[in-house]
């Protein structure tokens, strides 16, 4: 029995264990995936933890999708190995990796009802009957679907569709389960509400280990515990989420995680004293950033969020910036300014405005607090 | 819309008029009247009659009918099974390989059917092979006329199928067997069944093939038509036209229906 | 269940992917018609004793039938397949762009024509302009007449015209798929800024429509001279093509290698148009 989550009679102890929290961890190991010459996934290293969401994203291209397909078994990596707990899964057919997947298009199978979509895994499997209508009760209750197990797919919304996707995948109890891009299809204020209720499933099923796939940043920060940046097949970044997000470990993750502003500096002093802050020099003015080891002389990056700049100064927000306003854009509870920092554009999202603004072209200081800053090398292509 | 004026508009649509008068209706229009007719020697038949009809279900007219029927049937369904085979199969070759081979399978429907007839008669004249005679060769050339039609429908409907569902029905555990039995095949049939009418008109159609190879005793509605208007019995052809119409428009719709319903359930 | 050691795939577990499916159908494919086909070659080229022999094949080349038949064949088949086009481009243009109430309905009736027998038409068309016809008969009857005025069908253009009627939908399907896809708002955009009805099929519609009609039109080409059943139903004595002259030779006169010479020059000329139907229809995207 090399997959027991999936072997007739003991699904129900799995099940239990799920539920309880002792999920699978996921292990990639240097896995690469290539279509002839072309290599779309360059040897990847990466763990999941049980019961973590790993939130996978990129540009389209870069590989995100090509991982998932990996670990369900659509594609077959050219080198490497892939773990799903304890079982080394690479040459495992898609049927027996004990996976649940969802993707952007729900694929609810439009012949059956919404109940027989859900049954459709164990039903597959040859799990008995009293467990079939057991679990699919059980899943339609976690998405919220119960009254809805008669209906066709085609009767449902959008929004309504992707719980009975997400169900189906739930009611097998898998071992991981993927999820690729299964919010892009959905309009802004439902994908809003969806990813509310995938964080609430996951609280629900903490043993429940997740491969999030989305290009989109704002997914990924709201449910993530661990995010990896894919760039060109490759790991750009990987860490805990609020960590990527504080200190970007390169210019491509500042840019994609969050909008950031990145002011090409050159370091005077090396990191000192007890928060590792070293001072850099932009023009004439000296600021405060937090390092990661560079030396003086070194040409690098200070990046700094838009709400966290400052349109007045006091004694935290001392590091002190003065640009040329150029836009202006009131947007309600938000006003995104735009300023030129010596030939770099910087937005500022401001909550509250001074009584008085200057004029578009005039001169304006900002104001920044070291601590929410961070020093980022330069990307280095190729 | 194109044209805005109404006269504009008028002209056009008589133009239309004409063109699908004098191309489709009025053929159809004429065999009806025919095959109703008692005499017609003028512009228009001297009186009309059932009798031509009423021919049609007994004696030879009535066993082409059943011929027809059977061939169509039995070619049909044997089309069907290899064409979906086929299409099924392809999928899992190497992509030069699958087009190589698709190319093949359509290959039957570019060659002249009275060649695929002469090839049969070639090939299976003699022992241990002999077909020439009997009725399965006309089943033969049925079925290799209309299996590259089959073929490209299913293939068609294919293509269109979204991988997603194969593969998250795979992930969620069904072995290759089950999904082909409880997803594939379901989310194909409305292509299934058009691909059977269609073949299915097709063989009731056919003439070419057949005329090489009928042997007595099997002979289909379109060559009972042919031999009955050679020998001048017009109005019998035309009446036995309108049945092979009447046969192939029910299975053409009444599959339509079916295929309809399916997807929309 | 035990996370501490990794188990290793068993070999076993390594599918070999379903590839040998595709034997059974693509051996009855081969038995079927490809053994028939390659047979037919042999038969061509090898004369009794089984010796190759290609003096019969020369002999047949030159003769005045084959040419003629071939003649024919390429005749009808131009002409007709010029006539589908001119008939499903203004059939297509009416029914995509000046559509009026059942437009759909009549869409789908031309269609279904594709499934009908090729001869309903043809002897349609006796009943119609046959010597004895309503045509000729009510012409007669106008102008007392003594002999039939109209006397086309029993020649090449009797069975140019069946054709046109009966291969016309096979321009029209392809044609009203590419209508489908022209952007509306382009011809309102047109129609706004004052261009004529004739400009905008000329600028806007025709280059949409170029590659349904060369599909259509390959593909009508590969029908015309595979023709069979109008031929035959029309029956005129000097309008023989080479489906005919095979069924002639091979049925009547039994001489089949003569039949097997003919069916390969006929089939080389039907995968040449299907080589160029695949060609137009995949640069098209069917």
């Amino acid at each position: 029995m090399s997959v027991p989550a999936f072997t007739g009679s003991n699904v129900m102890d799995v099940d239990a264990a799920k539920i309880r929290g002792a999920g699978s961890n996921v292990h990639f190991d240097k896995v690469s995936v290539a279509y002839g010459a072309h290599v779309v996934l360059h040897p990847l290293t990466l763990d999941i933890a049980p019961g973590e969401i790993l939130a996978m994203i990129g540009p389209s291209g870069s590989g995100k999708t090509t991982a998932l397909r990996a670990v369900a078994g659509f594609v077959r990596p050219a080198s490497g190995r892939i773990r799903i707990g304890a079982t080394d899964v690479t040459d495992l057919p898609p049927y027996e990796r004990g996976l649940g997947m969802v993707v952007q298009n729900y694929a609810l199978f439009p012949h059956m009802r919404v109940e027989d979509n859900v049954a459709f895994g164990l039903r597959a499997q040859g799990a008995d009957k009293a467990l079939i209508g057991e679990r699919v009760k059980d899943s339609l209750a976690t998405v919220g679907m119960s009254g809805f197990s008669k209906r066709y797919p085609r009767e449902l919304s959008g929004g309504q569709q992707q719980r009975v996707a997400i169900a189906r995948a739930l009611a097998v109890r898998p071992r991981v389960l993927l999820l690729d891009e299964p919010l892009s299809a959905l309009d802004a204020q439902i994908r809003r509400n969806m990813v509310e209720e995938i964080a609430k499933l996951h609280r629900d099923l903490p043993g429940l280990t997740i491969l999030y796939v989305t290009h989109d940043q704002t997914e990924a920060l709201t449910l993530a515990d661990k995010i990896a940046i894919m760039r060109d097949g490759r790991v750009s970044s990987h860490g805990p989420t609020a960590e990527l997000y504080r200190r970007p470990p390169n210019r491509f993750t500042a840019e994609f995680l969050g909008r950031a502003n990145l002011l090409p500096v050159t370091v005077a002093e090396g990191a000192a004293g007890p928060k590792g802050l070293a001072t850099a020099k932009l023009g004439d003015a000296v600021l405060a950033g937090v390092a990661r080891g560079e030396k003086p002389g070194d040409k690098t990056l200070l990046c700094i969020r838009p709400q966290h700049l400052s349109l007045t100064g006091d004694e935290e927000h001392t590091n002190r910036i003065v640009g040329t306003l150029r836009e202006v854009h009131w947007q309600g509870e938000l006003t995104h300014l735009v300023l030129d920092v010596d030939g770099t554009p910087v937005r500022v999202s401001a909550t509250r405005l001074p009584v008085s603004l200057p004029e578009r072209g005039s001169a304006m200081p900002l104001f920044f607090t070291p601590g929410d800053t961070s020093l980022v090398p330069e990307d280095v292509r190729g | 819309m194109l044209v805005w004026s109404r006269p504009g508009r008028m002209l056009i649509w008589a133009v239309f008029a004409l063109l699908f008068g004098v191309l489709f209706l009025a053929p159809l229009a004429v065999i009806l009247l025919s095959s109703l007719a008692e005499q017609w020697n003028g512009v228009l038949p001297s009186g009309l009659t059932i009798e031509h009809y009423s021919n049609v279900v007994r004696g030879a007219a009535w066993n082409a009918v059943n011929a027809s029927l059977i061939t169509g049937f039995l070619a049909s369904a044997l089309a069907l099974v290899s064409g979906t085979w086929a299409a099924l199969a392809l999928r899992v070759q190497d992509a030069t390989l699958a087009r190589v081979l698709g190319v093949l399978f359509f290959i039957p429907s570019a060659v002249p059917s009275v060649s695929v007839g002469l090839g049969l008669l070639v090939a299976f004249s003699h022992p241990p092979l002999l077909l020439n005679g009997t009725i399965a060769i006309v089943m033969v050339a049925h079925f290799v006329l209309i299996s590259a039609f089959t073929f490209g429908n299913v293939s068609a409907g294919l293509a269109r199928l979204s991988p997603d569902f194969e593969q998250v029905a795979s992930s969620l555990g069904a072995r290759p067997a089950y999904r082909l039995w409880h997803v594939t095949l379901p989310l194909l049939a409305p292509y299934l069944v058009a691909a059977f009418g269609l073949s299915f008109a097709l063989s009731m159609g056919e003439l070419g093939a057949t005329v090489m190879v009928y042997p007595p005793g099997w002979v289909t509605l379109p060559v009972s038509i042919f031999s009955l208007t050679d020998r001048g019995d017009v109005f019998a052809g035309a009446a036995l036209t309108m049945v092979l119409v009447a046969v192939t428009l029910v299975l053409l719709l009444g599959l339509e229906r079916v295929a309809g319903r399916q997807t929309r359930s | 269940m035990a996370e501490a050691a990794v188990l290793p795939a068993s070999p076993a577990l390594r599918r070999v992917p379903g590839r040998f499916w595709i034997v059974p159908p693509a051996a009855l494919l081969a038995l079927l018609f490809f053994y028939p086909l390659v047979l037919i070659v042999q038969q061509a080229f090898l004369d009794d004793s089984g010796m190759a022999n290609v003096a019969e094949f020369a002999r047949v080349l030159h003769a005045r039938f084959f040419l003629n038949a071939l003649l024919n064949t390429i005749t009808i088949s131009v002409a007709a397949t010029a006539g589908c086009l001119i008939v499903g481009l203004v059939l297509g243009l009416i029914l995509a762009f000046v559509p009026f109430p059942g437009s759909g309905v009549i869409a789908r009736l031309i269609d279904t024509f594709i499934a009908l027998p090729t001869f309903l038409v043809t002897l349609a068309f006796t009943f119609l302009y046959g010597s004895a016809g309503m045509l000729n008969a009510g012409l007669m009857e106008v102008f007392s007449l003594r002999a039939p005025p109209v006397d086309f069908l029993y020649s090449t253009w009797g069975v140019v015209l069946a054709e046109v009627t009966v291969y016309s939908p096979f321009v029209l399907r392809p044609l009203l798929a590419a209508f489908s896809l022209v952007d509306r708002g382009q011809i309102e955009a047109a129609s706004v800024l004052g261009a004529r009805p004739f400009r905008i099929v000329r600028q806007v519609i025709l280059p949409a429509a170029v590659p349904a009609l060369i599909a259509g039109g390959s593909l009508c080409l590969l029908l015309t001279v595979n023709e069979f059943g109008i031929v035959l139903f029309i029956g005129a004595k000097g309008v023989i093509t080479l489906p005919l002259l095979i069924y002639s030779k091979a049925i009547q006169e039994s001489a089949y290698q003569v039949a097997c010479i003919i069916a390969v020059i006929n089939i080389a000329l039907s995968l040449g148009l299907f080589g160029l139907y695949r060609f137009a229809a995949g640069r098209m995207g069917m």
